[in-house]
């Protein structure tokens, strides 16, 4: 029993390491070495390198070229990064200041009708991007919003306000009243209160949330695709739009491009890992 | 966990333990009085629609909204480039009803939902029975474990594109060392869509294994030792205690991945494409008819049969929240 434990244990932490590691090594790689058919996984000096040898030239050749502009492209990696980061922070600190105020509506006062107007909250998160893109789309147009940062910013604030005011509810309704209640019988009043004494009290649950949106933002694809196809193109429609390259793909860039792209997303998921079950369920599952 | 008496909706006013007409001549609450006396803010009022007020009205505008737009749209024959567009009735829909291209997408998606979500089911259950006892560097597996999940689909999907290669891709490399075959993942017809299911499943098992150790760990320990003392045997411990105890939680998982999958685009179209026979969902089916036919009016009729669906799910799975709930496994 231990030693299918074990097994089962290897076997997935292979699985889920191997393809990331296989991910750094293609980065520093020439791109001859990537369509090998012999795999080649040791860096080792050129010498060593010859095309039925697993050994490979070390080049920091894709890391340096993502400053550069590729053949049949107009921006650079580092560029279409920016544009991620930008419409990324952005959209995460809209998010989280609206759903924290919201939350702390739902979570303090007696809304009438509060739970259908969570439960249609949630279902924002259910719908397809592709569902909604064509009005979205047509409005863009006629606000000429299509292509810039501040379109994407508005949406993704939009699709992650469900994620931010269903995970700071569960943070709010866990401050205790007393806090506030206390603070209002000192003689402030409820929006002192709020900000004085309950955002204190909730910026783990603010950071958790923040860091959510910021991924699910980042890694969007859906909306950024059909919306900013021509401005303000984000890293994951950039590397799609590369399928189809006429030049065979760049494999030791696309490599070296979303090992830059998921780095933070991997720091972040280690900081975050006590929070992972909640902020991947909306919140709803005890810990 | 958070203390129980917070989980009923009582009056803010009211002190615990008093009657309250005595709790409304405290000194404290004499000076609560002057504090709302004087912001006018009591049971919230202005306060609390100013404080849900924009989100709401933003999630009208950019999801209702759009909504009741593509109903309309559906209607008519509008295109995406050129103006003017005229009603043309329920003409769309008899043709999403009839179309053979919009049943196989049905049909292909539906299959793609059911075999990711039981496969990675699967899978991330017995990783996390796995890992359910402690052992040294449990935290650090544990959290490469979960990274595929947090990643970009569309990034790693393009990614995976380069391990799939049928002729240099290290999978079939690492296949061929093994002497096993080396399909062409994601040029042959018959592997495209194996090829899409396996990346779905590398990126969301550790979801359902983060879920179901969750599930795992909240089995009092109290209930294993008495089925020690009963001398139950190995299986009757999984099937009668391990199984219907996390039942309910790999429930929700199930629920929520498979509202997930069913909008599987990205994957889609970062392996294959928006048009490719063997692989069209409907995500990339409604994307190709609307932004690479330019059939807004068409594709519009394809979203709102979809969204059925995707309204049905969430309703399934609110309800499913509160009975989770009312057995204080959820919050």
């Amino acid at each position: 029993m231990k030693a299918l434990r074990a097994f089962v244990i290897a076997l997935g932490f292979l699985a889920a390491a191997l393809p990331l590691l296989w991910m750094g090594i293609t980065s520093i790689k020439h791109r001859d070495a990537t369509i090998s058919q012999h795999p080649k996984w040791i860096p080792a000096p050129a010498a060593l390198d010859s095309s039925s040898s697993p050994f490979f030239t070390v080049t920091t050749e894709a890391l340096g070229g993502l400053s550069k502009v590729h053949a049949g492209a107009q921006h650079t990696f580092l560029e279409h990064l920016r544009n991620s980061a930008i419409i990324g922070v952005l959209s995460t600190i809209a998010s989280v200041l609206l759903g924290t105020c919201c939350a702390y509506g739902f979570s303090r006062f007696a809304i009438r009708g509060s739970k259908d107007w969570l439960f249609f909250i949630l279902s924002t998160r259910f719908m397809p991007p592709l569902a909604v893109v064509v009005p979205v789309l047509l409005m863009y147009r006629r606000f000429d919003l299509q292509g810039t940062h501040a379109g994407l910013v508005l949406l993704y604030t939009v699709f992650n306000l469900s994620l931010a005011v269903w995970l700071m509810k569960g943070f709010l309704d866990e401050i205790p009243r007393a806090y506030e209640e206390a603070a209002l019988v000192d003689g402030w009043s409820r929006a002192q209160a709020f900000v004085r004494v309950v955002l204190p009290e909730a910026r783990t649950g603010m950071a958790v949330t923040a860091v959510f949106c910021l991924i699910s933002a980042w890694n969007e694809y859906g909306f950024a695709m059909t919306l900013n196809s021509s401005g303000a193109v984000t890293v994951p429609a950039y590397f799609a739009g590369l399928q189809g390259n006429i030049e065979g793909m760049p494999w030791p860039q696309v490599a070296a491009g979303a090992l830059v792209f998921v780095a933070p997303i991997v720091v972040f998921t280690v900081r975050m890992r006590g929070h992972l079950l909640r902020g991947m369920t909306f919140g709803t599952i005890k810990q | 966990m958070r203390p129980p008496a917070s989980r009923e909706r009582r009056p803010l006013l009211r002190a615990e333990g008093r009657s309250t007409v005595r709790a409304l001549f405290t000194p404290q609450l004499l000076g609560y009085h002057f504090a709302t006396m004087r912001t006018g803010h009591d049971r919230g009022g202005a306060l609390k629609w100013s404080l849900v007020g924009p989100t709401l009205l933003l999630l009208v505008a950019f999801n209702v909204f759009p909504l009741l737009w593509n109903v309309v749209l559906s209607f008519t024959n509008a295109e995406l480039v050129g103006e003017g567009s005229r009603f043309i009735g329920g003409a769309h829909y008899a043709r999403v009803f009839s179309d053979p291209q919009f049943a196989i997408a049905l049909r292909r998606t539906a299959a793609f939902v059911a075999l990711a979500v039981s496969i990675e089911l699967a899978i991330g259950f017995a990783l996390a029975l796995a890992l359910r006892r402690d052992f040294p560097g449990k935290p650090a597996i544990l959290t490469t474990l979960l990274v595929p999940m947090m990643l970009s689909p569309a990034v790693m999907g393009l990614y995976w594109s380069l391990v799939l290669n049928g002729n240099y891709g290290i999978l079939n490399q690492i296949l061929g060392a093994v002497g096993l075959p080396q399909p062409q993942w994601v040029t042959d017809r018959d592997w495209k869509l194996v090829s899409i299911l396996l990346v779905d499943v590398w990126m969301w098992t550790p979801f359902m294994m983060l879920i179901a150790l969750a599930g795992l760990s909240a089995i009092p320990a109290s209930i294993y030792e008495a089925a020690e003392i009963d001398r139950a045997s190995r299986w009757t411990v999984f099937t009668r205690i391990t199984l219907p105890m996390c039942a309910p939680l790999l429930g929700l998982a199930v629920l929520l991945r498979a509202t997930d999958a069913l909008k599987q685009f990205d994957l889609v179209m970062a392996i294959t494409g928006p048009n490719d026979g063997a692989t069209q969902t409907l995500s990339t089916l409604l994307y190709q008819v609307v932004f690479r036919d330019g059939k807004v009016g068409l594709g519009s009729a394809y979203a709102c049969t979809v969204l059925v669906v995707v309204v049905a799910l969430a309703t399934v799975f609110t309800r499913y929240v509160d009975r989770l709930r009312e057995r204080g496994l959820a919050r």
